[in-house]
């Protein structure tokens, strides 16, 4: 069933989740408009990941609701019923995922992990997954590496094919977490610039990030998580230079 | 070692050949059929596939045979010579297969699988095209190694009057009266079948290497 506001690429209502005794979120809001880059920070076992695996499902939540463009993931509100496998992968087709350790798949050279869900999900012809797989290679700067293998490549380089891979689905929304924590320093450049890239190019993206810079710079929204609630949510301008918690500021400060 | 000799040798070759190469391309595809179940964790049929394989790697292949050959009458079934070889060996190599297949499941990597699911791959499309083509890699320098004991554990389908390439050095020499030529010769082609066996794995493991990198 459709949503009200068909605006929003994400729509999380009070979502909550637990691993047996711990609760891990608790009634999480966030709207994310389309074309939004909505930066999450926190340290680490807030929830942050979990927030991010929530809304495509990989993580059951126990309880809210998550909108995708508009359609309720993990429940089929007109059958009234939980979604099927399949129901479940046609709606996460329209998110993507970026992680932390790449997660390339290692017998398929790079154009062919791009070109992979296209062809076997959506039943692309192999020619036109070609020609968009090379299309987005050459947006993060891979082209010339094209027939390598994964293994061959360096982290930055990896973490590039594998954005290129989320986007060959063309989703609503693309969820990257922590995409430049496994990096070398000197590679976290590049990929974050494949990312501000995206961003003005218009693709909505939720970043799970420690780079405070890239935040402030490309952020429409910045979301705060401690011990599985957002205690902060607003612009990054008022985020990094006039927190509204004792807690913000703290991190901030160590960040720094 | 005569012309006539040689030939017959050649036909105890073919013989070893065809049975084996029957038992291991079954076997193979049983065995992964065998740890797929197992991966499902069916109560009941779990444990029956465990005391399957528990049964058939404990048991010596010679016991085997010999046991299918004899027992399957009393089930009303109703078997030649070479049909039991082939179960017997297929039974007993697809035991050590699906172990095999087994350990390449349970190593896989998690992660390979959440990036499939996040892109919309339904868990049918996953295994068939990111992970079953991996599982083949890794395997197969296990696989080809189980397919070369298996050879060399073939002759003991002689038991049940197979002439194999072992046995036909019997038949030879009780003509010749001269038991060692015939034996060598053996020696020779079963060294022959099994190096082009390991010249596969070392194919294998390189590739298998470069995987995991
Ligand atoms: N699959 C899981 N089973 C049990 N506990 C988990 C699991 N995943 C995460 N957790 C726990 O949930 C908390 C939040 O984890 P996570 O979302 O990964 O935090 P973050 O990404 O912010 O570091 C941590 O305490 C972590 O140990
Ligand atoms: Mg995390």
């Amino acid at each position: 069933m459709s949503d009200s506001n068909a605006a929003l690429a994400v729509s999380i209502k009070r979502m909550s989740k637990s691993f047996g005794d711990i609760e891990v979120l608790r009634d999480i809001d966030l709207e994310v408009k389309k074309g939004e880059v909505v930066s999450v920070l926190g340290s680490s076992g807030s929830g942050k990941s979990t927030m991010l695996r929530c809304i495509n499902w990989l993580e059951v939540p126990d309880r809210g609701s998550i909108h995708i463009a508009g359609e309720r993931i993990g429940v089929n509100e007109a059958a009234g019923r939980k979604m099927n496998n399949k129901e479940l992968a046609t709606l996460r087709a329209k998110t993507g995922m970026v992680f932390q350790g790449f997660n390339l798949w290692p017998h398929l050279t790079v154009i062919q992990n791009v070109m992979e869900a296209p062809i076997y999900v959506k039943g692309m012809a192999k020619d036109q997954a070609r020609a968009i797989a090379e299309q987005l290679l050459e947006k993060v700067g891979m082209s010339e590496r094209k027939d390598a293998y994964p293994f061959t490549l360096s982290g930055g380089q990896k973490q590039r094919v594998a954005i290129a891979r989320a986007l060959a689905m063309s989703p609503e929304v693309i969820l990257f977490d922590e995409p430049t924590s496994a990096l070398d320093p000197e590679r976290v450049g590049e990929v974050l610039q494949v990312m501000k890239n995206l961003s003005s190019e218009g693709y909505t993206m939720i970043v799970v990030t420690h780079e405070m810079e890239f935040a402030r710079a490309v952020s429409d929204q910045v979301v705060f998580l401690e011990k599985g609630l957002i205690i902060e949510k607003s612009a990054p301008d008022k985020f990094f230079s006039n927190p509204e918690t004792e807690r913000v500021r703290k991190f901030l400060e160590l960040s720094n | 070692m005569n012309g006539q000799a040689w030939l017959l040798l050649l036909e105890g070759a073919w013989t070893t050949l065809w049975l084996c190469g029957i038992a291991i391309s079954i076997g193979v595809v049983l065995g992964l059929g065998v740890a797929l179940v197992r991966m499902a964790k069916i109560p009941f049929v779990d444990q029956i596939l465990v005391l399957y394989i528990s049964l058939a790697r404990a048991t010596p292949l010679v016991t085997f045979v010999l046991f299918l050959f004899l027992s399957a009458p009393m089930f009303g079934i109703n078997m030649n010579r070479n049909t039991a070889a082939i179960v017997a060996m297929t039974l007993n190599t697809a035991a050590f297969n699906a172990e095999i297949w087994r350990a390449a499941f349970l190593s896989f990597s998690r992660d390979q699988r959440e990036a499939a699911l996040a892109c919309g791959m339904t868990g049918g499309v996953f295994f068939r095209r990111i992970m079953l083509p991996q599982m083949i890699t890794s395997s197969l320098p296990g696989l080809v190694n189980e397919m070369s004991f298996l050879i060399k554990g073939s002759p003991a389908i002689a038991v049940i009057g197979i002439v194999d390439l072992t046995r036909v050095t019997n038949r030879i020499s009780a003509v010749t009266y001269e038991p060692l030529p015939p034996i060598l010769c053996a020696a020779l082609l079963y060294m022959l079948i099994i190096s082009v066996l390991l010249k596969l794995q070392a194919m294998a493991e390189k590739k298998a290497n470069r995987l995991a990198m």
